[in-house]
């Protein structure tokens, strides 16, 4: 959890007066016990209480030609066309003033080159032919975190995602405890994936089951520099085991023909991030996220990202994103591969490549009643490239109910 | 920058930490748009588009794997 403290503003300013206006009538008296914040603000409820609910839908609308894809020439490359609706919901909830939980399920509903229909007959589809089918993924994602005082939060997340050939179970633990009165919140947290899916080859032809583990720690660093000024710095390890391509990826081979893709059965993963916060005088923030990345795989990646975003009213901002990235690729990639090689990929996420991603967006909050504090809108845009011939137009929507 | 510039800049940051800043003076620091991961759903689907069309997944706190067979 890497969250800045903030202060509860409208229950600390209440007890404030409370405490300001009790202590000034009483200055002619003796010195009275200052009274214990349950006489102040009430006993917090133990009852389950809803604090938001938000929901967003997302829309990748992507062309591009990748080696490994066969949608193409059989020395490719092939299309890489597809389409992808992601909604997501989030609910939010108390139980007390010691369990905060979060429940988070996102969807995917993909309309593109998929293992969806193959290894049906009359057999072999999508993944020698044409993007057509449809495939639908999903996940539930609960997160308990348990305050065990002032200054330390203990969180345990679980999950499932279930998708057509597809099975993966998490898990994770996490820490956070705050310093200097909450100036400095230190985090770390330990998280395990098991996914478990059919293995097809380039023909889309099953063969049985495959498997792998994804095992991560990560450390990391809140500190706020000034009232204006925040910064994160956080390190995570990664370890993978087992299968780590999809299996139906192609490679062109120089005999003219296309063969499996051939990976290694570990990849060991470093990321160094940098993230920075500051507000502006006119009534604006700019946010900034440097990310380093090195693997075993020879891939190293460097991330830069700006965010720059003014208010103008109350409730109402607006933002202006630009990222810039660039990978170095694995050390096996090639589009055109030995057929000897014990390893060799054409994929094209794994090849040297920049990419820039611009955007905007709109953010609204309006306050409604005391039972529904406000209302949360938030519309985006942005157009990711990359020079690998890939393109992405994405759309943004999200509402969101606070209580 | 050289290492004596980034020893100076570090130092300049660590003894800016020293320094507690008062509840009364983080209203700024309170407004949404000073979140250093931005709104959580907004920054999972940003994620999950950099981690499934680029190399560079995990790491940071967020896991490669568990889902699409594609990182």
């Amino acid at each position: 959890m890497k969250r800045v403290l903030r202060p509860y503003a409208p229950a600390t300013a209440s007890a404030w007066l409370l405490v300001v206006a009790s202590a000034t009538a009483a200055s002619a008296d003796p010195p009275q016990p200052l009274p214990a914040d349950e006489a102040i603000l009430g006993r917090p409820s133990d009852a389950f209480h809803v604090e938001s609910v938000t929901t967003r839908i997302t829309s990748f609308d992507q062309n591009g030609h990748g080696y490994q894809s066969q949608s193409g020439p059989v020395l490719g490359p092939g299309s890489e066309r597809t389409n992808v609706l992601e909604p997501q919901l989030e609910i939010l909830a108390s139980q007390g003033d010691r369990l905060k939980h979060r429940f988070w399920v996102p969807v995917d509903v993909v309309s593109a080159a998929s293992p969806d229909a193959i290894d049906r007959t009359p057999a072999s589809a999508d993944v020698v032919s044409s993007a057509s089918r449809r495939n639908i993924a999903g996940q539930i994602d609960w997160a308990a975190t348990y305050v065990a005082d002032a200054v330390t939060g203990v969180t345990m997340n679980s999950g499932v995602h279930l998708e057509e050939p597809f099975r993966s179970w998490h898990a994770g633990l996490g820490a956070t405890r705050s310093f200097a009165d909450g100036d400095t919140v230190v985090s770390g947290d330990v998280s395990s994936f098991f996914d478990w899916f059919d293995r097809f080859d380039i023909t889309g032809h099953r063969h049985g089951r495959a498997d792998r583990s994804t095992d991560t720690a990560s450390l990391g660093i809140t500190q706020i520099l000034t009232a204006t000024t925040v910064v994160n710095v956080n390190y995570g390890l990664t370890l993978q085991r087992g299968e780590l391509g999809n299996t139906w990826n192609s490679v062109p081979l120089t005999t003219m023909e296309r063969g499996p893709e051939l990976l290694p059965d570990e990849r060991l993963r470093h990321a160094l991030v940098f993230r920075a916060s500051q507000f502006l005088p006119w009534d604006g923030a700019l946010r900034l996220y440097y990310r380093f990345y090195a693997d075993d795989w020879g891939l190293v990646g460097h991330a830069a990202e700006g965010e720059l975003m003014q208010r103008l009213s109350p409730h109402v901002y607006i933002g202006a994103l630009y990222r810039f990235y660039t990978q170095t690729g694995v050390d096996f990639f090639a589009t055109l591969a030995n057929p000897n090689a014990a390893l060799r990929t054409a994929d094209s996420d794994l090849a040297p490549l920049d990419s820039h991603t611009v955007g905007g967006k709109v953010v609204v909050d309006l306050p409604v009643s005391p039972s529904l504090r406000a209302i949360h809108i938030e519309v985006g845009y942005e157009r990711y490239f990359r020079t690998n011939d890939l393109q992405m137009n994405i759309m943004t929507c999200e509402t969101g109910y606070r209580f | 920058m050289s290492s004596r510039g980034c020893a100076l800049v570090l130092l300049a940051a660590s003894a800016t930490g020293c320094a507690t800043i008062p509840q009364n003076r983080r209203a700024h620091l309170a407004d949404p748009m000073m979140g250093v991961t931005g709104e959580p759903l907004d920054a999972a689907r940003r994620q999950k588009l950099y981690d499934t069309r680029e190399g560079a997944a995990g790491g940071d706190g967020a896991a490669a794997g568990g889902g699409c067979g594609c990182q």
